[in-house]
């Protein structure tokens, strides 16, 4: 009786396995899937924002001479940096470091954080605005709807950071973990396009 | 196989307190032959209020003065009529008969994601609340075509923030959200959750068509999204994406809306394929004629679909290099779509041909659908669009697609699966009638359309010079006959429902896995998963399809 | 295959193109009359794409109803047609003839809209410089929510009739004020929109003298279909005439559909419209519009 049952939990379990890592593997393909989809969005403003620019007549509204490039510069640094930190924190998960984990999984979304911060200050400073004229509104668009990402993959970050403390939660690796850090590259590979388009060709 | 049939038993456990009766239709289900139906049913409602509107439309066409309607009724009929018609008919109700059919076709147990197929089913009556909601607002419903091209669309003569053309921006957000969730669902699903021996070259047409169809809705709506959320900023931020007073580009919005909206048609037409690649060999009980060629050329209309959508704008002020290159593509879309077609008649000829309903709906669409993609032709040339763009003609070929073709090709797939989806079967003398009623009225209806167009009535007016009084005369009537055949099909459909009479597993004799189960199907379709060791039309040939048949 | 059915298909062939043929050739008369040299060009064209049409269609349509008249199973039958899963030279042939076929008729089309000589819109840049040294007899075309108005410049004279030179190349620049409009002339087959802010060109030759209708092709708001104004062809000397009268009208403010219909308290319910613009005060218009 017991040898049977044992047996049977023990089958199960495995098959358990194997069908919660299909369905983890299903998810991934799934959202790969939906991040191409998503690419396509930001193609077709970047296709607006350059038939905007290489078409238009008055590009930059009156009193404005182009962007500034530094503290962007430094924005993209850091948040172009937390790319590698973010891959080094699923290498700990991988590795059983629950604690590496947490350490640089929190750094990733401190430096995302900051770009965020500096995105708002540099908004701040900026003399004109949504409705100034094609170049303002593509500006305010591609900045505001990139940053809107940027959120959502910190607001991730933070919940995969309090799921990590449910005890064994993270012992067979997490489909959320890697989304989130794959989601994390996506955001990043947009800035590096969104930053030459948009700062260092004007 | 062990260890693939346990893992069943567990889920079967778990999910077996859902009820199982039809009250299941109206809740959350996650089973995706429910949201199938689910799909199917809310779809057909919408089908007929966008009919109701289309009635509106014939109604103040029926006299040259506009005097049913005012204007503003008759521009808002005509918007929320496409509207209602693609985003709450056919893109919902092709993706109910994916829903239904793909899984039991790849021989799965349910979508890659239930859950999500349910929330993506669910937020189909939200966002049509949403637009019919809109007649409500001040200022009356979107007014500017359902193309919503600025700056009419920008015109907002009510000044109110919450205007009509904002909630039909808002329900085509959702709309396609709701499309982008499915399409993801349905995509992973055909790519990984075949069953064992279910190669691609195994797989049913229907399933490679709404593959085919779905990656569209993959690339296309994205680009439909982005130009949405610049009108969106434009109508309700004040900036000057598309307005030509402060800068603006209001060409660029037609690029993004018919990125998306050309290759839609295919989103729409390629299941219908699928349909008839099923439906012929089943009711000639021959093999379908070339599959494999059949299969990949869905494909390959996925991939020029990409590659046309200019040929909407040929008088939208494109340079005459673009004309000439979009012609060319547009061109050789018709060279796969050929290839289908000949098929499909290599398929019935020879064969043994019974003439159930569901066989005279696929051969009346087949025949429309020949029509139209002549007309097709003849838009595609660039002289001949500058006279009849934006003219009747283009609405008659487009109806020609849309009705002749998709809705008959529907018709034809739902009497073909409804004893499977029902386990009963629908009245065959109704199903009749109302074939001949559709095909009638639809010739009636679009016919005429071709004339006037050619004759040079504008598409979208209200009213029009006397001399076109003939023609549409005889589509109104037309439609009017396509109204009432919607009844037949209700009183079959819901009789039969009730109480029609008893089916087994395969009345049809038709080949595929979605016939080897009982109808309608258990909860998770397969006891065991089907092991599947041939191609999917063996029709007189006396193989097996799966190598497990009474494990199923 | 046996020589009869061979024979039987070439038969049926050769019917269905002649009958291709005979509707080929009844498509010119399912146009307007041809007003415009383009129109010729036009018309052949869609005459070709006609019979071509027909053949497929009557091909397909009639080898389907010979199946359904002839290789229909019986009541009681329930065996299968023969297993034929596909024959590889007949698919070749049934690619490669679709393709030939559509290609040609793009290059045909690409002829066609070569001797046609439209000046797309977005060569106007280089154009407009050429409008500046031109004759002096180009006509400005205004569309506005819910007018057409025509601008003589070189002779001081507006209408809202197009007036036109027979056998003469017209020049028109087209101008929209608000929203897209599209500048339709049936009987010209010619068709083109109007983006605001953009002054484009457009040219063509009428061929042949009398009245026509230009409508607003592009959808353009409440009173769309009331947008629409008559088009006279006439002799040369009339039109000098034409313009010389008119020249000496004092400028009136014209009928305008639209803006009659909204001064009008319909009974009807709708919603609040733009409101349309005043009637253009024209020293020509034909109080029959």
């Amino acid at each position: 009786m017991i040898n049977t049952s044992e047996i049977d939990n023990s089958i199960e379990s495995a098959a358990q396995n194997i069908a919660h890592h299909d369905e983890s593997d299903n998810r991934m393909f799934g959202f790969i899937i939906f991040l191409l989809s998503e690419s396509v969005v930001f193609l077709g403003f970047f296709i607006g924002y350059y038939v905007y620019k290489t078409n238009a007549v008055d590009w930059l509204p009156a009193g404005v001479s182009g962007l500034e490039i530094r503290e962007p510069a430094i924005n993209t640094v850091i948040l172009v940096s937390s790319s590698f930190v973010i891959y080094i924190a699923e290498r700990c998960l991988r590795q059983q470091n629950l604690w590496g984990f947490r350490f640089f999984w929190l750094l990733t979304m401190l430096m995302g954080s900051y770009f965020l911060y500096g995105q708002i200050i540099e908004w701040q400073g900026l003399k004109f605005g949504f409705t100034s004229g094609l170049f303002g509104g593509t500006f305010y668009l591609l900045t505001g709807f990139h940053g809107l990402h940027v959120l959502t993959g910190v607001l991730l970050q933070s919940l995969m950071l309090i799921r990590s403390f449910i005890p064994g939660n993270y012992d067979k690796g997490e489909f959320g973990v890697e989304a989130t850090s794959l989601f994390w590259h996506f955001v990043d590979v947009i800035w590096i396009i969104l930053f030459l388009l948009l700062y260092v060709w004007q | 196989m062990t260890n693939i049939s346990i893992p069943e038993i567990d889920i079967d456990t778990n999910r077996s307190h859902e009820p199982e009766d039809w009250r299941r239709f109206f809740g959350f289900s996650t089973d995706h032959k429910v949201i199938g139906i689910q799909y199917i049913v809310t779809a057909f409602f919408f089908f007929l209020v966008g009919g109701v509107f289309a009635m509106i439309i014939r109604g103040e066409l029926l006299t040259p003065e506009s005097d049913l309607v005012d204007r503003t009724v008759y521009n808002a009929m005509f918007t929320m009529h496409g509207t209602v018609m693609l985003f709450l008919w056919t893109f919902p109700v092709l993706a109910g008969l994916a829903n239904y059919l793909v899984p039991l076709m790849i021989g799965a147990r349910d979508m890659a994601f239930p859950r999500l197929n349910a929330i993506a089913f669910w937020m189909i009556p939200i966002f049509g609340i949403v637009l019919i909601g809109s007649f409500l607002v001040p200022g009356g419903p979107a007014q500017s075509g359902w193309w919503s091209y600025p700056p009419v669309s920008l015109q907002n003569p009510s000044g109110n923030l919450i205007n009509g053309q904002f909630l039909w921006l808002l329900a085509i957000v959702l709309s396609g959200i709701s499309s982008i969730l499915g399409a993801i669902n349905i995509v992973t699903t055909i790519f990984r959750m075949r069953a064992p021996g279910m190669t691609w070259f195994r797989m049913p047409v229907f399933v490679w068509a709404v593959l085919s169809a779905q990656i569209i809705q993959l690339f296309g709506l994205p680009a439909l999204t982005a130009g949405a959320v610049l009108l969106l900023c434009d109508l309700v931020a004040g900036t000057s994406f598309y307005d030509p007073a402060k800068g603006g580009d209001p060409v660029l919005f037609q690029h993004f809306f018919w990125f998306y909206s050309h290759p839609a048609v295919y989103v729409i037409i390629l299941p219908v394929f699928g349909i008839f690649s099923e439906l012929f060999p089943v009711y000639a009980r021959k093999p379908l004629f070339g599959y494999k060629v059949v299969a990949v050329s869905s494909l390959i209309i996925t991939g020029l679909s990409a590659v046309v959508w200019v040929h909407h704008m040929f008088a939208s002020g494109t340079p005459g290099w673009m004309r000439m290159l979009f012609m060319f593509t547009t061109m050789l879309i018709s060279v796969p779509t050929g290839i289908k077609v000949f098929a499909w008649v290599g398929t019935i000829w020879g064969g043994k041909l019974r003439l159930d309903t569901p066989m005279l709906f696929a051969m009346g669409g087949l025949v429309m659908f020949v029509f139209s993609g002549i007309t097709g032709i003849m838009l595609a040339a660039v002289p001949v669009d500058i006279h009849v763009n934006n003219t009747y003609f283009v609405v008659g070929h487009f109806h020609y697609v849309i009705y002749g073709a998709t809705v008959m090709g529907i018709y034809a797939a739902l009497y073909h699966w409804f004893p499977k989806m029902t386990g009963r079967m629908y009245n065959e003398g109704l199903g009749k009638l109302h074939f001949a009623l559709t095909f009638l009225g639809t010739n009636l209806n679009f016919f005429p359309m071709h004339p006037l167009g050619l004759q040079g009535m504008p598409r979208r007016v209200a009213s029009y010079d006397p001399e076109f009084a003939f023609w549409n005369v005889i589509a109104s009537l037309g439609g009017f006959l396509l109204g009432m055949s919607t009844l037949p099909f209700l009183v079959n459909i819901v009789g039969s429902w009730v109480q029609g009479k008893k089916v087994s597993a395969n009345p049809w004799r038709a080949i595929g896995l979605e016939w080897l189960i009982a109808s309608p199907p258990p909860h998770e379709n397969f006891e065991e998963l089907p092991i599947v060791v041939a191609e999917p039309y063996g029709y007189g040939m006396n193989e097996p399809l799966v190598s497990n048949a009474d494990k199923l | 295959m046996k020589k009869q059915t061979i024979l039987t298909l070439a038969i049926a062939a050769i019917g269905i193109a002649a009958i291709s043929w005979w509707v080929g050739q009844e498509s010119y008369t399912w146009f307007p009359p041809q007003a415009s040299a383009e129109s010729i060009l036009i018309d052949r064209l869609f005459s070709v794409l006609v019979t071509i049409g027909s053949f497929v269609f009557l091909g397909v349509v009639g080898a389907l109803i010979y199946a359904v008249l002839f290789q229909q199973a019986g009541k009681y039958e329930s065996g299968d047609g023969p297993p034929i899963e596909g024959n590889i030279p007949l698919e070749i042939v049934w690619t490669a003839i679709p393709f030939v076929l559509v290609m040609g008729i793009a290059f045909y089309s690409y002829k066609i809209y070569d001797q046609m000589e439209i000046r797309g819109p977005m060569e106007h840049d280089h154009s407009a410089a050429m409008v500046m040294s031109g004759s002096g007899d180009e006509i400005e075309v205004i569309a506005k929510q819910w007018a057409w108005e025509f601008r003589y410049p070189a002779q001081k004279v507006t209408s809202t009739e197009l007036h036109l030179p027979v056998n003469q190349r017209a020049h028109l620049i087209l101008k929209a004020q608000d929203v897209i409009h599209g500048f339709y002339i049936p009987a010209f087959r010619l068709k083109q929109d109007m983006i605001p802010g953009q002054a484009g060109n457009f040219e063509f030759t009428p061929i042949l003298a009398g009245k026509y209708r230009l409508r607003d092709s592009q959808y353009s708001g409440t009173y769309f279909a009331a947008m629409q104004a008559n088009v006279v062809v006439e002799p040369a000397a009339d039109y000098q005439n034409w313009l010389r009268r008119s020249a000496a009208t004092t400028p009136a403010i014209a009928h305008n559909t639209a803006f009659a219909e909204y001064n009008q308290k319909s009974t009807r319910a709708g919603w609040k419209t733009i409101v349309p613009a005043a009637p253009p005060i024209v020293n020509y218009s034909n109080p029959n519009d």
